[in-house]
């Protein structure tokens, strides 16, 4: 049977590795390339990296930085950030990436993802989704690193990413980041209940429970994990790990 | 030396560095006459069967320099993921024949309720027929798995591992010097390291 | 460098009772032909009564000054962790002691997965936080750079001090007064000062010649920061290990038992920067080895011979492969300016502007604050007396 998907989900910040709490302040976590080489030992299912400032900045994906992780790595990798245009996807696909994910440049230039998908394929194209709740208690989809509305339903942007050819949706709550407060279950089973491509749920995971939740309640196909895997627990310092494999089994079953 | 076909698709550069990271040595080939010096073939392969079998067909020499390497030389050859499609006769994927090396079909994942296609993720293989392919994997060996479009073989005797994802498919195949493997195993951890250990070691 | 590994076979004078040789810097033998580090150690053991009830006695007392200043507090001891032996058993020792030790570790982004697996095994094994301090991995390599350029032994000075700087850093915010340490002289033996100098002038120094980038998330300890810790945050310097009864190998299969803790195998694969200062570093640049430490050590205490420990000493050290173009790929080295800097004559730190006249003027203030374990011991014996460069 398909293991249920949990993915480190490691944010680089120009050439170093951060953590952040709901898209703000950021701490050092490490160096990219020999924070990779733990996950390698700790044999995890996949790895998504996400250059958090490459969109804002305007910038392509950093290649040099890529390409010291994918040679480090013997299990799928995913990277986003920045990619706006076919070249530079062929650019990380090359290098050793299995998928590319989409986010601010899925909402500026809306042949992109069908473009990517006709080429590599719909499950190598991942519809990064970033989400806010307004003052008002209104979800909307955030692009540039969180810094502009969009406006959209994230449920309505879901359906269209998933008919321009995405392969898998990553859900994230801006709100929930950082918190270890739990995901935000009901946007999570909204975005579930409308598309029918897996959806990988991000933001706020702080307990095995809490992935089990969203997996089990909120129909996530697969769990992306931030402060979990890169803080030895709530409020303290910097470990890398991956949550005992036992213990996800069982919460899994 | 084992090398590496590069007909323009494929995972290459992760291969080459799994063999790198387990020691063996192996080259990344397009050429014909660096092909022809192969001890062992690898033929890997992402993307869609008709142009794969395309690329194949067009590259100058290549599909009979293939074929000769495979039947008449017999070097041993291991076909990842599109690449173990391309062994079977067809694909319901496209409608140009594949190498055929191997009886066997390739037909897409049926429409099965709640089933998710493409097959993506971490499953399990059972180990079949006993070969030199699969020693030391283990009881139940796990690999990263990401694909549309399953193989069947005519012989249950050329199924070396099954996998079960809405249905039960052969997710390693063998006859002869001629092997596939539909998972990743340059993405599959130690679980791929040991199979590329054995393709070496053949 | 290496010499016959036949201890019997070797044309140097050699300890009579440890391994040390007169190349170790500012050695003297005396008449029974033992080295002045031996007779260092013996007054050491004599002064803290190692492993006896003298030591149990004394560190007993510090014990109970432990719990009593961290009564009300979360926490009422730092204990520094590294992954390694020591730390590892160190914490859990504060662990049996009743006491409720903090977990800090410094990383210099050049961590080995074993030390990190180590470090979380243990700490969730005893239920312990852990504090870290993450440098920014680019500017953590300039630093390294910087020191490789400027041709000194000291290539890690900068984790080092960095290190010490965080304990006392930590111990303020969470008004801690005890920071525990895992040395021991007994199972490591004290290094003699020669090529491993370290504190915030030299640093500064360096980087400000060498360095490419702002420090800014590095813990720069300067001499005020130094001595405000020591005398004003009020914050004590134990070795516990000094006091107490410590056996290595005992230490080693507890934790592999009881965590799944794993050893390193002694080639300091805990990290990677280590690993190549010890084992390519000093011995082609320096041509220096600092492994007869640690031997001489188990030799002194009596689970080594000194005709093994000797052979081991002259033995190839175990270089992980691709080390060195890990080493040159992360500090932007092509292979040419490596090649030229690993060649050129080794500088030394009496070249670089340090504080080593100020530590040594104040020698007697230094003392009382050794006597107070407001800084180690093996700081003042280190610092506070002229020392003479290296040959």
């Amino acid at each position: 049977m398909l293991r249920t998907r949990i993915i480190p989900t490691l944010l680089l910040r120009n050439e170093s590795l951060v953590k952040t709490v709901r898209f703000g302040k950021f701490t050092y976590v490490g160096d990219p390339a020999n924070t990779v080489r733990i996950f390698n030992e700790l044999e995890v299912d996949e790895l998504l990296f996400l250059d958090i400032t490459a969109s804002r900045e305007r910038r392509s994906p950093n290649l040099k930085v890529l390409a010291d992780i994918a040679d480090e790595c013997f299990m799928p990798l995913s990277y986003g950030g920045g990619v706006c245009s076919l070249d530079q996807a062929k650019g990380v696909f090359d290098i050793g990436f299995e998928k590319i994910a989409i986010n601010t440049h899925a909402s500026e230039k809306p042949g992109l993802i069908g473009e990517i998908a006709a080429r590599y394929g719909s499950q190598a194209v991942i519809a990064s989704i970033d989400v806010k709740t307004g003052l008002f208690g209104s979800q909307t989809v955030q692009i540039l690193g969180g810094k502009r509305n969009t406006g959209r339903d994230p449920v309505a942007w879901g359906k269209e990413a998933e008919s321009m050819g995405a392969g898998e949706i990553l859900l994230t709550s801006i709100d929930r980041e950082g918190t270890w407060d739990g995901f935000d279950l009901r946007l999570v089973k909204r975005v579930t209940d409308a598309v029918s491509i897996p959806v990988i749920a991000h933001g706020g995971a702080g307990s095995i429970d809490h992935i089990r939740q969203v997996v089990k309640e909120a129909h996530a196909s697969a769990v992306a994990l931030g402060s979990m895997v890169v803080f030895q627990k709530k409020g303290m310092g910097v470990l890398v790990g991956f949550p005992d494999q036992n213990k996800r089994e069982e919460a899994l079953a | 030396m084992i090398t590496i076909v590069n007909y323009g698709m494929g995972n290459l550069g992760s291969i080459l560095n799994m063999f790198k990271r387990i020691g063996v040595p192996a080259r990344i080939e397009s050429e014909p006459q660096a092909i022809e010096q192969a001890e062992k073939l690898v033929l890997p392969g992402v993307g869609a069967f008709d142009a794969a079998m395309t690329r194949i067909n067009n590259a100058a020499g290549l599909s009979e320099l293939l074929d000769r390497k495979a039947l008449v030389d017999q070097v041993p050859i291991l076909g990842v993921c599109l690449g173990m499609q391309m062994l079977t006769r067809s694909s319901e994927e496209g409608t140009l024949p594949g190498l055929g090396w191997i009886p066997a079909v390739t037909t897409r994942f049926p429409k099965l309720d709640g089933l998710k296609v493409p097959h993506m993720g971490w499953n399990v293989a059972k180990l079949n027929t006993p070969s030199a392919l699969t020693v030391e994997t283990g009881p139940e060996p796990r690999y990263y798995f990401v694909h549309s479009y399953c193989v069947h073989v005519d012989d249950p005797a050329h199924s070396l591992m099954r996998t079960h994802y809405g249905v039960d498919f052969d997710s390693g195949i063998g006859r002869e010097n001629i092997y596939g493997v539909q998972f990743h195993p340059e993405k599959s951890h130690r679980f791929g390291m040991q199979i590329l250990k054995n393709f070496a070691a053949l | 460098m290496l010499l016959s590994p036949d201890i019997n076979q070797v044309d140097l004078r050699i300890c009579s009772r440890c391994i040390y040789d007169e190349r170790v810097p500012a050695i003297s033998f005396d008449n029974e032909d033992v080295c002045n580090y031996c007779r260092q150690v013996e007054s050491l053991i004599e002064q803290y009564g190692t492993g006896q009830p003298k030591g149990e006695a004394l560190f007993g007392a510090i014990l109970d000054d432990i719990r009593r200043s961290g009564q009300r507090k979360t926490y009422d001891c730092i204990v520094g962790v590294s992954g390694g032996t020591d730390s590892s058993y160190l914490v859990g020792l504060a662990k049996e002691w009743g006491l409720r030790p903090l977990a800090v570790h410094y990383d210099n982004t050049w961590n080995s997965s074993i030390a990190t697996m180590n470090i979380r095994k243990v700490l969730a094994g005893l239920n312990v936080d852990l504090c870290t301090h993450v440098v920014a991995n680019k500017e953590a390599d300039d630093i390294f750079r910087a020191f490789f350029l400027a041709g000194v032994a000291e290539i890690e000075a900068a984790t080092d001090l960095g290190y010490a700087y965080l304990l006392r850093k930590v111990a303020a915010r969470y008004s801690i007064k005890y920071i525990l340490e895992g040395h021991s002289f007994v199972e490591e033996g004290i290094t003699p000062l020669g090529r491993n100098y370290f504190d915030g002038r030299y640093i500064q120094a360096i980087h400000q010649q060498f360095g490419r980038r702002r420090m800014e998330t590095f813990p720069l300890m300067t001499f005020s920061r130094f001595l405000k810790s020591a005398l004003f945050d009020q914050v004590k310097f134990i070795r516990p290990l000094w006091y107490v009864r410590y056996a290595k190998d005992e230490a080693k299969a507890f934790l592999s038992e009881r965590f799944g803790w794993q050893y390193y195998g002694g080639h300091h694969l805990e990290n990677r920067m280590t690993a190549f200062y010890h084992s390519v570093y000093l011995p082609q640049k320096f041509g220096s080895d600092m492994r007869n430490n640690t031997l001489a050590a188990r030799v002194r205490n009596c689970t080594m011979s000194r005709t093994a420990a000797w052979a081991e000493y002259n033995t190839s050290p175990y270089v992980e492969e691709e080390l060195v173009s890990y080493f040159k790929k992360r500090l932007d080295l092509s292979d040419e300016l490596y090649e030229e800097v690993m060649q050129a004559p080794p500088k030394n730190w009496t070249d670089y502007p340090t504080y080593k006249e100020r530590f040594e003027r104040l020698r007697p203030l230094f003392y009382m604050l050794a006597k107070a374990n407001r800084v180690p011991m093996s700081f003042y014996l280190k610092y506070c007396f002229p020392a003479k460069a290296p040959a």
